[in-house]
């Protein structure tokens, strides 16, 4: 990593015009690693309510990585995109970008990339002209070949190279995308930005998508947040996840410690598909209880009540097995079965996924167990175990 | 599809009362202007002769006799006729001096006020778009000239035009500069057909912007914010989001208000008429900005003797040509330039 970026740097050297337009390289030249201190953003709206869109974000998203950004509609993700790129003016705190604040630089000078939600191509532009259009602000001016030369080699990266003479009407959903990713990415921005950019895609394309972000952004280098409120999006391609609620954070992970160790109840509720079972219970005495009384393990936690998360896939039929319950209804899905299970004293079923091969019969009573669950207080949904 | 049927006859019913009105008051006088356009020596003229001879003058100045009586002698009516159809009219028309005039007058305001009122129009939207406090008050002010009378508004600029106690020549005079002869003579001076050009253009430019911005601002506000801010984040300079974003995404709106400002500004009649108090130019040369529209009326206000009418509609079917040529030339080019 540091070897390559000797390297890179002993690129910039190069005067920017040169006329070599064959040998255009596409990689950063520089990644700068994004870290936020304290940003918050309180939006007034006319009746002079306040909106905490953002409130308190602290994080340090490292150089190179690809970060997602990953919360429940209104959550601030796009608040927190925007001001990271300049659009909105922070209430308070701070943006760095490597050792420069650029908290209070004008988006243009920022240097980033950003793909919007819904692309904004220039629709009466054709591809290579939209790609070519940071281009031609660039100063000193860039040579017109050189630019060609350059956008050409961006859509090739991006697998539209032999889309360039149309216009953005005349392209596919996720084909615009690949556009707006190439011209986001021709002026070699230090931070590229990434709004919902999948939420207009079809299933399929998605998948394709996504892994062709990842693909780019790990051939670029370039430190990308990625937005979304699609958890599998945001788990598959991210190097760390960030979930938001309410505009304040709630953790920043690997993607699997995110889903493996949840901080509170609401990343536990908001990962996870399908999502976790959460049943009340109290802890008394170091024992952690349902509320029918049965005591399920002993817990070194103080007493208050609490809920527990047990996710669908932590049920087995061999070890421990701790519930009673009954068997309410059995779906099989492909390779595993789902299983709704009424546990006695609760109103709401939990859901169980055991592999297909433990047959298992709807209306009988059984014994289930589990090998793993999280213990939450249940007023502030702070992780206990 | 029955019930197609019934709405075809409820959309008709609906249209009836439009469709008849326009039938009586639109559709027969354009098609009369045509016949009439082309009808050489049509007779229009009576003439009288001792109280009781009644006649139809010609084109050629024959007299046809067409009155008819009935048995007590009494006359009920005539019947209207024409020597004979040809192009007559247009040659006359061409022949005179004033018609060519007009031609050259309104030709001239076309291609000066066409622009100016586009381009200011559209730089003054941008401005106002670009603008959050006050807006609405700006909008407003500029909105005004629309719903006033155009009458009312020449009056006015011929207030401040005045020579001797106008606005203008004041301010000018302040400035430390002479008082010009505008549209009224003064110490001597009569007004050049340049200064009257001018006011009439300054008139009509203004006058024309109300509509124009209008436009432009609700094209303006219906363009995707984020186009803006992407070419923000590319570091776009501001002309070049102008040119580069704001011209190509208004263009459906600049070629609709082009076309009908051409069309607006070959019928020019009502401004020159407003400043220059019921004429087409100053005292000293009451002809001097006349308008086709206005060789028009006039013929039609003169019809007397001669074949008068037969006239007006050429000119007016000359207008009309001109106006379809240029309009056909306009939507050729937009089918090119514009991005709908
Ligand atoms: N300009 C604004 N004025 C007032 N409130 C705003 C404004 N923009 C956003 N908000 C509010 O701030 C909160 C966060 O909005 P934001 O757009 O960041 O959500 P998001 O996480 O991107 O959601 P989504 O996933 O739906 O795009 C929301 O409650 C929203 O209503
Ligand atoms: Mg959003």
């Amino acid at each position: 990593m540091e070897a390559e970026q000797k390297n890179e740097e002993a690129k910039i050297e190069e005067p920017i015009a040169s006329n070599d337009s064959t040998n255009v390289d596409i990689s950063v030249q520089q990644s700068v690693d994004v870290r936020l201190e304290g940003l918050t953003k309180v939006f007034l709206d006319s009746t002079k309510k306040e909106t905490k869109a953002v409130w308190d974000f602290n994080v340090v998203i490292p150089a190179g990585k690809l970060i997602g950004l990953l919360g429940p509609s209104g959550c601030g993700k796009s608040t927190t995109l925007y001001m990271i790129a300049g659009l909105h003016n922070p209430t308070g705190g701070k943006i760095f970008f490597g050792e420069e604040e650029v908290t209070h630089t004008p988006p243009e000078k920022r240097g980033i990339g950003l793909v919007f939600q819904n692309y904004a191509l220039y629709p009466h532009l054709t591809v290579r002209e939209n790609i070519m259009f940071p281009l031609e602000n660039m100063r000193p001016r860039m040579e017109k070949e050189k630019m060609k030369a350059l956008a050409q080699e961006m859509a090739e990266l991006v697998h539209i190279g032999d889309l360039m003479d149309r216009k953005p009407g005349q392209l596919s959903g996720g084909q615009q995308q690949r556009v707006a990713i190439a011209r986001a990415l021709v002026k070699k921005p230090k931070v590229l930005l990434l709004d919902e950019p999948l939420s207009n895609l079809d299933a399929r394309l998605r998948l394709q998508t996504r892994e062709e972000i990842r693909r780019i952004q790990k051939e670029t280098g370039i430190t990308t947040i990625f937005v979304t409120h699609d958890q599998e999006e945001a788990m598959s391609i991210s190097d760390q996840i960030v979930v938001m609620n309410y505009g304040v954070e709630q953790q920043m992970d690997e993607p699997q410690k995110v889903y493996e160790e949840p901080a509170n109840l609401f990343v536990a509720k908001f990962l996870g598909n399908p999502p976790i079972n959460v049943i009340d219970g109290v802890v008394e005495n170091g024992e952690l209880k349902l509320i029918n009384g049965q005591v399920i393990d002993e817990i070194d936690v103080p007493d208050q009540e609490v809920s527990i998360g047990i996710r669908p896939e932590f049920f087995t039929l061999d070890e421990n097995l701790k519930l009673d319950v009954y068997i309410e209804m059995v779906e099989h899905i492909g390779r595993d079965t789902m299983a709704l299970c009424k546990i006695d004293g609760y109103e709401n079923s939990v859901r169980a996924i055991i592999p297909s091969y433990k047959k298992l019969e709807a209306n009988q009573n059984i014994k289930i167990g589990f090998r793993r669950y999280f213990v939450f207080n249940r007023e502030t949904g702070e992780r206990l175990k | 599809m029955l019930e197609y049927k019934n709405d075809i006859w409820k959309a008709l019913l609906a249209l009836a009362p439009t469709l008849l009105l326009m039938a009586v008051f639109t559709f027969y006088p354009m098609i009369n202007t045509v016949f009439s356009a082309f009808m050489e020596g049509y007779c229009y003229g009576v003439w009288r002769d001792n109280g009781n001879t009644i006649g139809w003058l010609s084109h050629y100045g024959e007299t046809i006799m067409q009155s008819s009586y009935d048995a007590e002698g009494n006359l009920i009516g005539f019947t209207e006729t024409y020597v004979g159809i040809g192009f007559g009219n247009f040659v006359t028309i061409f022949k005179d001096p004033t018609f060519i005039d007009a031609l050259k007058n309104t030709a001239i305001m076309v291609i000066v006020s066409v622009p100016v009122t586009v381009i200011i129009g559209l730089l003054i939207s941008v401005a106002l778009n670009g603008i959050k406090k006050l807006q609405s008050v700006f909008q407003t002010i500029y909105f005004l000239p629309y719903v006033t009378n155009t009458i009312a508004l020449g009056l006015v600029f011929a207030v401040l035009f005045s020579s001797r106690n106008g606005l203008i020549n004041s301010f000018i005079e302040s400035l430390g500069g002479n008082r010009v002869a505008w549209i009224t003579p003064f110490a001597g001076k009569n007004p050049s057909y340049f200064t009257c050009l001018f006011v009439l253009m300054v008139y009509t430019v203004w006058n024309g912007l109300a509509f124009k911005i209008l436009v432009f601002l609700s094209g303006m506000q219906s363009i995707d914010k984020q186009y803006y801010q992407a070419a923000q984040i590319d570091s776009t300079p501001r002309w070049r989001v102008f040119t580069k974003i704001t011209v190509p995404l208004l263009s459906p709106m600049i070629a609709y208000i082009t076309i009908t400002s051409f069309i607006g500004a070959f019928k020019a009649y009502s401004s020159v008429i407003a400043i220059f108090n019921g004429n087409y130019g100053p005292r000293s040369n009451p002809n001097m900005l006349i308008t086709v529209v206005g060789y028009t009326y006039d013929k039609l206000g003169k019809m007397s003797n001669v074949n008068e009418l037969g006239r007006a509609c050429a000119s007016a079917l000359v207008l009309f040509a001109i106006i379809m040529a240029i309009t056909v030339v306009e939507l050729w080019v937009s089918k090119k330039k514009v991005h709908y």
